[in-house]
Formats: C-alpha cells, structure tokens, sequence
C-alpha cells in the first residue's frame, strides 16, 4: 500500500515534469518544411518527441543509471554488459543469415557458443581475448541491405531516436531471444520467466553506458539536431560496415 | 663512367624522392603524430593526470601542425561563411580546432598501451587531392571503435580536416548546429554562444 502511493507519488511528479517539457519544446520552433532536411520531415513531431523523452530519460532514466554507475563495480558491469551483448548474438546470428552472410554467421556463432560455454553463460568475454569478431545485426539493418535504404528519422515515445524503417525491424528483435525461449531452447528457457528484470537491467546498462556523452549533449548548440545527426550518421556506419565521406565540395558550394 | 654516375646521382635522387614523400604519406603522418602522443603522454602520466591544461597544451602543440584548421572551418561554415571576413573565419576556425583538441586530449589519457591503435590499408576511394586514413581504436573493454581522418593535399603536404568516429563526421555534425544558429542569431551571436559554452566548460572543469 505504501510503496503503491510512493509509486504513484513517483509517477505523478514525473508526469507533470513531462507535460512541462513538452509545453516547453512546442515553443521551440522547428524550421519550415523547404529548409528541413530531407531525412527528417517530420522534424515538428520529433522535437516534442525528443523533448517528451529526454524529460523522462532525465527525470528517471539518468538518476537510477548514475546511482547503478555508482553502486554496481566496474567488473560487475562488465559482466552485465557482455552478458547482455552475448544475448543480443542470437538475433544477431539470424540476421547475418537473412542478409546472405553465412561465413559471418558461423563467425557469431562461435563467438556464442565460445562465451556462452566458456565465458560462464556470457558474463566474460572469451571470444574477443581470442580475436572473434564482434557482429551487431538488427532487422532494420538487414531491412536496409534488402533495399530499404534511406528511410525517414521518427522518433519513438520512450524508445528513442530511429527510423520508420527501423521501427518496423524493431517488433522482430528487442524482445531478442527471449521469444525464442518459449520454444524451448535449452538456455533461454529460464530467461522467460525473468524477462521484466532482465529489461530492466538491460536499460539501465545501457543507459549507463551512454553516460560518458552526456557533456557533448549537453555542450551542444540544439541538442536535438546533434542528437539526429549524429544517430543518423553511426546508424549509417553500422548498416554499410564503412564510414561514409561527407561531400565536402558540396559543403562550400552548396544554396538551399 | 659517365653511365656509372648517371646512375649513381639516379638511385640517390629517386631515394630522395620516395622518402620526401614517404615522409608525408598521409598514414604515415596517423602512425607518427599517435607515436608521438602516446610517448609524451606515457613520459609525464601521472603529471598530466593532474593538470588538464598543461596536457591541451601538449595535445595542441603536437596535433596543431597536422590539422588544416580553416579549411575544416570554412567546411563547417559553408554558405554561412561567405559573406564574413577573412577575420572571422579564423577566429571561428580557431575557436573549433580548440575544441576538437580539447575533446581528443580527454580521451587520451583513457588509452593506455599504444597497440591499441590499428591502421588499417589505405581506402581505395582516394585520390592525390583527398583521401581518407581508416584506423581502429581498442577501447579498454575489447570493443573496437573506427576512427577515420580525412585529409587533404595542400601546398604544406597532407593536412587532417575531419574526424570521423563511428560513421560520425566532426565536420558535418557540426556543421548543422552552426547553420541553424547563425540563422537564427547571426555570426557574432553564434560566436557568442561558443564562448559561453567553452566558459561553462572551464568552470566545470575546476
């Protein structure tokens, strides 16, 4: 009962710092449809959004991730991380299938079976010690190599920057392996029955984890444009596997 | 004889030639300037630990030289920069390279063995007025970061204009921040808010 009114007490004060956030940001104007860029049409929308997110990511998200930074060792994260990366190799895995890449396939492969074996379930990362590369595959991602490549940015309420493209991909891979485990395969079968915490950890590392970039954003002029940008650009990196060289001539040359 | 000397003054000057320019390989500039750092940093650690400024100022001596600061910032500046001085483009382009080296001298004391940078094979998209030198960083937990530097061939050899760190380019990141402040408060009102932003940055710093 009263950890129920605490929680609620919780709730209600994080809503109206979102409500207030939000009102803020309509304020906030975004430039007129010709000037926008053309990967973010809907940029009105996704400055609420962003705004609506940011609210939530600073008035819980941020606090729980530094008090877990604080608390939890640094060995111990670690071990959180790589356990959580050893999960994501299984979707992983089914999307180097899909996008016509069985040799790096079998490569993920090993590096699952190496760490889930050897690295006691995934908590220490053998395979990287041992020179296996590290694959991070998701459906948007192998939606792109199927020929959807440019796609609009849209952000998603408390999900965060991504793409349409990239949210249809979404519903076939955060939840993961977890489904999997209602198949029963072997490992994942006691994940199931703790799927609220293990998302929860999740989050909370990987909120953690993004800690260090929280003076950029902040330094930033309109931390939305950086925030878009620079998404845009990485989300780019990690489809192509290259960086992209910007069109610098156009840069100098370039009226709009 | 005369054949015999041809020769000889032959193999000398093309040496001269090959190491002229083997000097100013753009990744052989990458491999030198990281050497370079990592040996000044590994000398005065525990010093420079401890004063942040005086390790910017060791970062700056040794990164300025390699960085052709006012291309970058024209590049950032872009249609905004043409109507503007030759004054305030420097000013601008100087205001920024601090910037840049102040972030990369706050990462630098994060590395420490110097095989932690690999260089990989020259990208084939090059040509003999731009190209781009791939390397990747072994972040202390095992990940390995890519971080490319795109250079350019100017009449001082090949100079560092952009960083690109996981797909992300300084340059084009920057670029779109500025453009919408100086549209929306002019160049002295952007530059304005640089300075404040480099004074929150100082005093948190303290």
């Amino acid at each position: 009962m009263n950890t129920n009114s605490k929680k609620t007490g919780l709730f209600r004060s994080c809503l109206l710092a979102t409500v207030a956030m939000v009102l803020g940001a309509c304020a906030t104007t975004a430039p007129p449809p010709e000037l926008r860029d053309p990967a973010d049409p809907w940029e009105p929308y996704n400055r609420n959004m962003y705004a609506f997110n940011r609210a939530i990511d600073k008035a819980v998200l941020i606090p729980v991730a530094t008090g877990y930074e604080a608390v939890v060792p640094d060995p111990v994260e670690q071990g959180v991380t790589n356990f959580l990366n050893n999960i994501q190799s299984v979707p992983t895995i089914l999307n180097l299938l899909l996008q016509g890449r069985p040799g790096d396939a079998g490569r993920a492969f090993e590096r699952l079976f190496v760490n889930t074996i050897f690295g006691i379930g995934g908590i220490f990362d053998i395979a990287t010690d041992g020179n296996i590369p590290y694959y991070e595959e998701d459906f948007g991602q192998t939606l792109a190599i199927w020929g959807w490549e440019d796609s609009r940015y849209f952000i998603l309420p408390f999900l965060g920057p991504s793409t349409i493209r990239d949210s249809v991909g979404r519903p076939f891979e955060t939840a993961g392996p977890i489904p999997l485990g209602q198949y029963g395969s072997f490992f994942w079968h006691d994940l199931t029955q703790e799927r609220p915490a293990l998302i929860g950890v999740d989050l909370i590392q990987r909120r953690a984890n993004l800690l260090p970039f929280e003076n950029q954003i902040e330094d930033a002029f309109d931390e939305y444009l950086f925030v878009r940008d620079a998404w845009l650009q990485r989300r780019n990196f990690q489809i192509t596997g290259e960086s992209d060289t910007p069109d610098y001539d156009s840069f100098l040359e370039e009226d709009y | 004889m005369k054949r015999a000397i041809q020769m000889i003054f032959l193999i000398v000057f093309n040496g001269l030639i090959c190491g002229s320019l083997y000097a100013q390989n753009p990744q052989e500039i990458v491999r030198m300037t990281t050497q370079e750092l990592f040996a000044a940093v590994d000398e005065d650690r525990q010093n420079l630990e401890r004063n942040p400024a005086q390790l910017k100022q060791l970062t700056y001596n040794i990164l300025l030289p390699k960085i052709d600061v006012t291309y970058s910032g024209r590049l950032v500046l872009g249609r905004n920069g043409r109507s503007l001085e030759p004054e305030q483009i420097e000013r601008f382009s100087d205001r920024m390279s601090d910037m840049l080296i102040d972030r990369y001298a706050d990462a630098l004391l994060e590395f420490q063995t110097r095989d932690q940078i690999e260089i990989l094979p020259m990208a084939p998209d090059g040509t003999d007025r731009m190209t781009k030198v791939r390397t990747r960083v072994r972040l202390n937990n095992g990940a390995r970061t890519p971080v490319d530097y795109v250079f350019r061939n100017t009449e001082q050899g090949w100079k560092i204009f952009d960083v690109i760190v996981e797909g992300i380019s300084y340059v084009t990141t920057f670029r779109n921040q500025i453009g919408e402040e100086v549209r929306a408060h002019g160049f002295e009102g952007m530059m304005q808010r640089l300075d404040d932003n480099m004074l929150v940055v100082d005093v948190t710093e303290d």
